[in-house]
C-alpha cells in the first residue's frame, strides 16, 4: 500500500459492490473492495446463484416424476441423494465466489478481507475476520467510498434459527429432507423453496399474512400461481399472521391466526421468508453522519450521493427492490455518475422482477392497478399460454403474458409474465421499455414460430384489440 | 432594407447570449413566432423566436459564437422586399443567394467585404449541404412516416455529449427554482384572475414543421445517411405535437431523442413565450406590446367568464384546528410515501362536497346543463406572467394518499420536464389557492366552461368563541364563485358549508 489513498473504496464484494469496482477501474480509478464474507456476497453465495442450483435439481426431479407419465416414459423408482443435491448447489456458489475473485484481480483492485466501518468523510476502518489473511492496515482512506452491504434475511423478534428453524441462508445448506415444512412468507424467496421442497416430495405449506402471494404484484397474476401451487399439492393459507411457535416430540407446532381466528399446524421444519433488510448497522454511518429512512435504507440523491458528500450508496441497502441486477445497475451508474460521464437519476421502473419457481414468474413497471392508482390511462393486452403453439407442443401452457401500455401512445409501462421460461422472456420487454418502444414496434417484429416470445408479441397486439391467435 | 435581428434579452440579468444551434439557415422563409435559434444565457438554453416575416438572409453570429444583447446576429428580408435569385430546391447554397442578391443589404455587403466574413458563411453552407435538405421549407406531412434529416449529418460535437447533458440539467433545474415551478407544497401563488383555458395553455405549439425534405430522392439520401436516433415513443410524441426532430436536443445514449426530450423541448418553447413578455424594455412606460398568446388567452376567457357567467359568491370561515391536528398526526406516523399538505387535503374535501352536489361540477352549455362523470380538480398555479392548470384527475377515485401523490406528481414533473397536455386539461371544477400569499380574503373568476371555482385564502390565528368562551383558533376563509345560470344561492352556500363540515372533521376525509 504505497500509496494510501484510493480514488474509491467500496465496501461490500455483492453484485453491486463488486461490479461497480470494475466499472469503476475501468474508468481509471484506484479502487479497494472491502469484504468480511466470501466475495460475491449474497447472491452468489447465500442467494441467487446456489438457489437456481436448487430449483435445477428440482426441476429435473419434477421432470422425471411427474412429467415423465405424459410423454409415455416409463421410469423406475426413483430415488435421490439430498446431500448431493445441496452440495452440488455450493459448488456452483464456490465456482462463482472464485470467478468475482478473480476478476477483481484481473482488474488491479485490492481486495481487503475485512470487516470495514466508516470512520470518517474519506476513512474506512478495516477490522480483522477470523481465518482470513492479516490486514495491510487498520484502516484506508479513499477520495470517495462506496457502500455497497446489501441486506440480510429478517426473523420475527425472539425467533432464532436452529433446530429446522431457518432462513434462506440455512436452507441453503440444510442437507435432509425434511418430511414436512412451514414456510412463512409467500414472497420470492418462499414461493421458491415452497416449489423446490415440493417437488422433492415434502409437505409444504405456505403462510402469508396479505390475502394474495407476491404482496404488491399484480392479482391476476398472483391468483394464477396460487391455483397452479395449490394444483401440485402445496397448503397455501392467505390471510393467515404468524403468532407463534413450539417445539413437541421433533416437530414444530406454529400458531397462526386468520380474522381473530387462532389456527395451529405440525412441520419438522420452518422456514422464515419474511423479507430482507438492509445491512446498515455497525457500518458506523452516525460517526459520518449518514442519515437512513424507514426500515433502515440508506438516504441517497439522485446521485447515489448520501448525506455525507464524499460517501455514496447503491444496491439493497438504499431502497427496493432488493434485486442483484438492480444493485448492479446503480453500481454501475453510481460510478459513471462519478466519473461525470453520466447525469444523474436511476429508472427503477424499468428493472425485471424474476421468481425461478415453476411456473416462472417475471414482471417489469407498473401493473395495471398500480399504473391506474398513479392516474395513467393504459391500455392492457393479455395472452395466455394456452392458446400459444409451443406452449401446447411443450406442455406448459400454465400462466399468460400481461402487458400494460399507455392509452396515448401505447408505450410499454408494464409488463407482467407467468409461466414457464418467464424469466427469459421479460427481456424482451426490458430492452423495449429502456428503448421507449410502443405496443405497435412490439406486435410488428416478426417473432419465430414457434417460441413461447409469441405470446410477448400477441399481447401487444391484444393491448391494440387486433390480436391473431387470441 | 433588410432587417436586422439582435440578440435578445431572454431574461431580465441576461448581458450576452450563445448561439447553439441555428434553426434557420439563409435562405429560410421565417415566420413570426419561428423557432430561429437556440440561444444560451445566463438561466438556461432558450429558443429565440422571429418577431417578423420575412427570408433569412444572412448569419453574422457562429454557433458556438456569443454576442452581447442587442448585437446584430443575423439580418432578416421582409416579405414584399426584393425576391432572391434562389431557384428553389435546386439552389444548393443559401447563403450565396443572399449574398449574390442585387437587392442584398449593405450590411451584408459589408460585413462580406470585411476581415471576418466567412465564418458565418462558412458554418452555414456546411450545415446547408450536410442536411440534405431543401433550403426551401416545406410541411411535413402529418401522420405520415416521413422520414426526418439525418440527425448525424448536423455539426454537432458528440463528445461534449455528457457535459451538454449536464449544462442542461442544470439549466433546467435554474429555471425550475427561479420561476415556473409551482411550490413543493403546492400551494400555487396566483393573481386574482385564476386560470385561463387550461388546454389553450396547455397546447404544445403546433407551428408549420419545416426542413422536412418533399422530394423523393431526397428522401432516400436523408435515409441512406443514417436514421435519426429517436425512440418510437419520442417520434409519436412529437408526430403528435408537430415538432421537427431536428430541432430536438437528445440526451440518450449517442444524442438519442427520448420522449423526456420532446417533453422538456416543449416546456422550453413555452418559458421562451413567457420570458419574452419579462424583458424590461416591455415593461417601460409609454410602450404598448402584444400580448404572449397565454396571455391573450387569459385575457380573452376572463373576459368572457364575467361578460358571460352571472357570478355570485358565497363565503364561510372555516375553523381549520382540526385539519391542522390531523397534517401533524399523519405527519408523526409517517404512514404515506407523501406528505400531504393543506391543499391535498382541501381537494379532497372539495371532491367529497362536488360528489354531492354534482351541479357545482357542472357545464352551463346552451340552455342545458351538462354534468360531469368525473371530478377533475384543476390547481391554479401562478407562473411568469400567466397561470397554468395542472389538473387532478379523477378525483372521485382517489384516497387522500392518492390526491397526495397525485399532486407530487405533477409538482414532479413540472421540476423535471414540464407538464403533458393531459395534465393540464379536463378540469371540471377549479381551487384557486391564496394560502401561501397570506391574503385575507379574495374571490375568483370562474373558468368556462366551469360552473364554479373555489378560492381559498390563508389559515389565521384568531379569536374565535369555543362553548361559550373566546380561544385563539385556527380559521380560513373560503369563497365559492358560482353560474347563476345553473346555481342558486342555495347550492352554493350548501357546497361550502359541506367544504367546511369536511375540514371541521377531517377524520371523514381519511376513510
Amino acid at each position: 500500500m504505497a500509496n494510501s489513498r484510493y480514488d474509491l473504496a467500496v465496501i461490500g464484494s455483492g453484485p453491486g459492490g463488486y461490479v461497480a469496482a470494475i466499472r469503476a477501474s475501468q474508468l481509471k480509478m484506484r479502487v479497494a473492495v472491502i469484504e468480511r464474507d466470501q466475495p460475491g456476497g449474497v447472491c452468489l453465495n447465500w442467494g441467487c446463484i446456489p438457489s437456481k442450483a436448487l430449483l435445477n435439481s428440482a426441476e429435473t426431479m419434477e421432470s422425471i416424476r411427474g412429467a415423465a407419465k405424459e410423454h409415455g416414459i416409463e421410469v423406475g423408482e426413483v430415488r435421490f441423494d439430498f446431500k448431493r443435491v445441496i452440495a452440488r448447489s455450493r459448488e456452483a456458489a464456490d465456482k462463482l465466489s472464485k470467478g468475482v475473485r478473480f476478476l477483481l484481480r484481473k482488474n488491479k483492485i485490492d481486495f481487503i478481507e475485512a470487516q470495514g466501518t466508516l470512520a470518517g468523510a474519506h476513512t474506512v476502518a478495516l477490522t480483522p475476520v477470523a481465518g482470513k489473511p492479516a490486514l495491510p492496515a487498520e484502516a484506508i482512506e479513499a477520495e470517495r467510498i462506496l457502500v455497497a452491504t446489501g441486506s440480510g434475511e429478517k426473523l420475527f423478534p425472539g425467533m432464532s434459527v436452529g433446530d429446522g428453524v431457518m432462513t434462506s441462508k440455512e436452507a441453503l445448506i440444510y442437507d435432509r429432507l425434511p418430511a414436512s415444512i412451514a414456510i412463512i412468507g409467500a414472497g420470492a424467496i418462499g414461493l421458491e423453496f415452497a416449489y423446490f421442497y415440493q417437488s422433492f416430495g415434502s409437505k409444504v405449506t405456505i403462510i402469508e399474512l396479505e390475502k394474495q402471494m407476491l404482496p404488491g404484484f399484480d392479482a391476476e397474476l398472483a391468483e394464477e400461481l396460487r391455483k397452479s401451487f395449490v394444483k401440485r399439492g402445496v397448503g397455501v393459507l392467505l390471510g393467515h399472521g404468524y403468532k407463534s411457535m413450539t417445539r413437541k416430540n421433533g416437530t414444530w407446532s406454529v400458531t397462526l391466526e386468520a380474522g381473530g381466528v387462532a389456527k395451529s399446524i405440525d412441520a419438522e421444519a420452518v422456514l422464515v421468508a419474511v423479507g430482507r433488510g438492509p445491512s446498515s448497522t455497525d457500518l458506523g454511518l452516525e460517526k459520518v453522519g449518514i442519515e437512513t429512512e424507514r426500515g433502515g435504507f440508506i438516504r441517497i440523491d439522485e446521485s447515489f450521493r448520501t448525506s455525507c458528500s464524499s460517501i455514496y450508496a447503491i444496491g439493497d441497502v438504499i431502497r427496493p427492490p432488493l434485486l442483484a441486477h438492480k444493485a448492479s445497475a446503480e453500481g454501475i451508474a453510481a460510478v459513471e455518475i462519478m466519473a461525470g460521464i453520466r447525469a444523474p437519476g436511476f429508472d427503477l421502473l424499468s428493472i425485471p422482477g424474476c421468481i425461478y419457481c415453476e411456473p416462472e414468474v417475471a414482471t417489469v413497471g407498473l401493473s395495471e392497478a398500480d399504473a391506474k392508482a398513479r392516474g395513467l390511462e393504459v391500455k392492457v393486452g393479455r395472452m395466455p399460454f394456452r392458446a400459444n403453439g409451443k406452449a401446447v407442443a411443450v406442455n406448459q401452457t400454465e400462466g399468460f403474458v400481461k402487458l400494460v401500455a399507455s392509452k396515448q401512445y401505447g408505450e410499454v409501462i408494464g409488463c407482467q409474465i407467468i409461466g414457464h421460461h418467464a424469466t427469459d422472456l421479460i427481456s424482451e420487454v426490458v430492452l423495449g421499455k429502456t428503448l421507449e418502444t410502443t405496443t405497435a414496434e412490439l406486435g410488428r417484429s416478426v417473432h419465430p414460430h414457434p417460441t413461447l416470445s409469441e405470446a410477448i408479441m400477441e399481447a401487444a397486439l391484444a393491448a391494440e384489440g387486433e390480436a391473431i391467435n387470441f | 432594407m433588410s432587417n436586422e435581428i439582435t440578440m435578445p434579452k431572454l431574461s431580465d440579468t441576461m448581458e450576452e447570449g450563445k448561439i447553439l444551434r441555428w434553426l434557420k439557415h439563409p435562405g429560410d422563409t421565417v415566420h413570426h413566432g419561428d423557432a430561429l435559434a437556440e440561444v444560451e444565457t445566463d438561466k438556461a438554453d432558450m429558443v429565440m423566436e422571429s418577431f417578423d416575416d420575412g427570408v433569412l438572409e444572412e448569419i453574422r453570429l457562429k454557433e458556438g459564437e456569443s454576442a452581447r444583447v442587442g448585437a446584430v446576429i443575423a439580418t432578416l428580408r421582409r416579405d414584399g422586399e426584393e425576391k432572391s435569385k434562389e431557384t428553389g430546391a435546386a439552389q444548393p447554397q443559401g447563403t450565396m443567394t443572399a449574398a449574390q442578391d442585387s437587392g442584398v443589404s449593405a450590411t451584408a455587403m459589408d460585413s462580406a467585404a470585411s476581415d471576418e466574413p466567412a465564418p458565418a458563411h462558412d458554418s452555414v453552407a456546411a450545415q446547408s449541404t450536410g442536411r440534405v435538405t431543401t433550403l426551401r421549407p416545406a410541411r411535413r406531412r402529418r401522420g405520415g412516416d416521413t422520414p426526418v434529416p439525418d440527425s448525424e449529418a448536423r455539426p454537432r460535437n458528440r463528445t461534449s455529449r455528457s457535459e451538454d447533458d449536464a449544462a442542461d440539467a442544470g439549466n433546467v433545474a435554474a429555471t425550475t427554482n427561479g420561476i415556473d415551478a409551482p411550490s413543493p407544497e403546492f400551494h400555487p401563488a396566483l393573481s386574482a384572475h385564476p386560470s385561463a383555458a387550461p388546454t389553450a395553455i396547455a397546447a404544445p405549439p403546433r407551428r408549420p414543421v419545416e426542413v422536412a425534405p418533399s422530394s423523393g430522392t431526397e428522401v432516400a439520401v436523408a435515409g441512406e445517411g443514417g436514421k435519426f436516433r429517436a425512440s418510437p415513443l419520442a417520434r409519436r410524441a412529437a408526430e403528435e405535437a408537430g415538432i421537427d426532430l431536428s430541432h430536438v436536443r437528445g440526451s440518450g445514449p449517442e444524442g438519442r431523442i427520448t420522449k423526456r426530450d420532446i417533453d422538456n423541448f416543449l416546456r422550453e418553447q413555452q418559458l421562451f413565450k413567457f420570458r419574452r413578455l419579462i424583458a424590461p424594455r416591455e415593461g417601460l412606460p409609454g410602450t404598448r406590446e402584444e400580448l404572449s398568446k397565454m396571455r391573450k388567452t387569459i385575457a380573452h376567457r376572463m373576459a368572457q367568464s364575467k361578460r358571460e357567467i352571472p357570478h355570485f359568491y358565497v363565503t364561510v370561515e372555516v375553523d381549520m384546528d382540526e385539519t391542522v391536528k390531523l397534517k401533524k398526526s399523519l405527519e408523526a406516523t409517517e404512514l404515506f410515501e407523501e406528505d400531504i399538505s393543506y391543499n391535498d387535503i382541501i381537494v379532497k374535501a372539495t371532491a367529497l362536497a362536488l360528489a354531492r352536489y354534482t351541479r357545482m361540477n357542472a357545464s352551463y352549455d346552451n340552455d342545458g346543463i351538462v354534468i360531469y362523470p368525473n371530478i377533475n380538480i384543476g390547481m391554479a398555479v401562478a407562473i411568469e406572467d400567466g397561470l397554468i392548470v395542472p389538473v387532478i384527475h379523477h378525483c372521485e377515485q382517489l384516497t387522500l394518499p392518492e390526491i397526495a401523490r397525485a399532486a407530487h406528481r405533477l409538482v414532479t414533473k413540472a421540476a423535471r420536464g414540464g407538464f403533458t397536455g393531459e395534465d393540464l386539461s379536463g378540469a371540471t371544477f377549479t381551487i384557486s389557492n391564496m394560502g401561501m400569499l397570506g391574503v385575507e380574503h379574495f374571490a375568483a373568476v370562474i373558468v368556462p366552461p366551469q360552473a364554479a371555482i373555489l378560492a381559498v385564502s390563508a389559515v389565521k390565528e384568531k379569536p374565535v368563541a369555543r362553548n361559550g368562551q373566546v380561544v385563539v383558533g385556527k380559521t380560513m376563509m373560503i369563497t365559492v364563485a358560482c353560474d347563476h345560470r345553473i346555481i342558486d344561492g342555495v347550492i352554493g352556500a350548501r357546497f361550502v358549508n359541506e367544504i367546511k363540515r369536511f375540514l371541521e372533521n377531517p377524520a371523514s376525509l381519511l376513510v
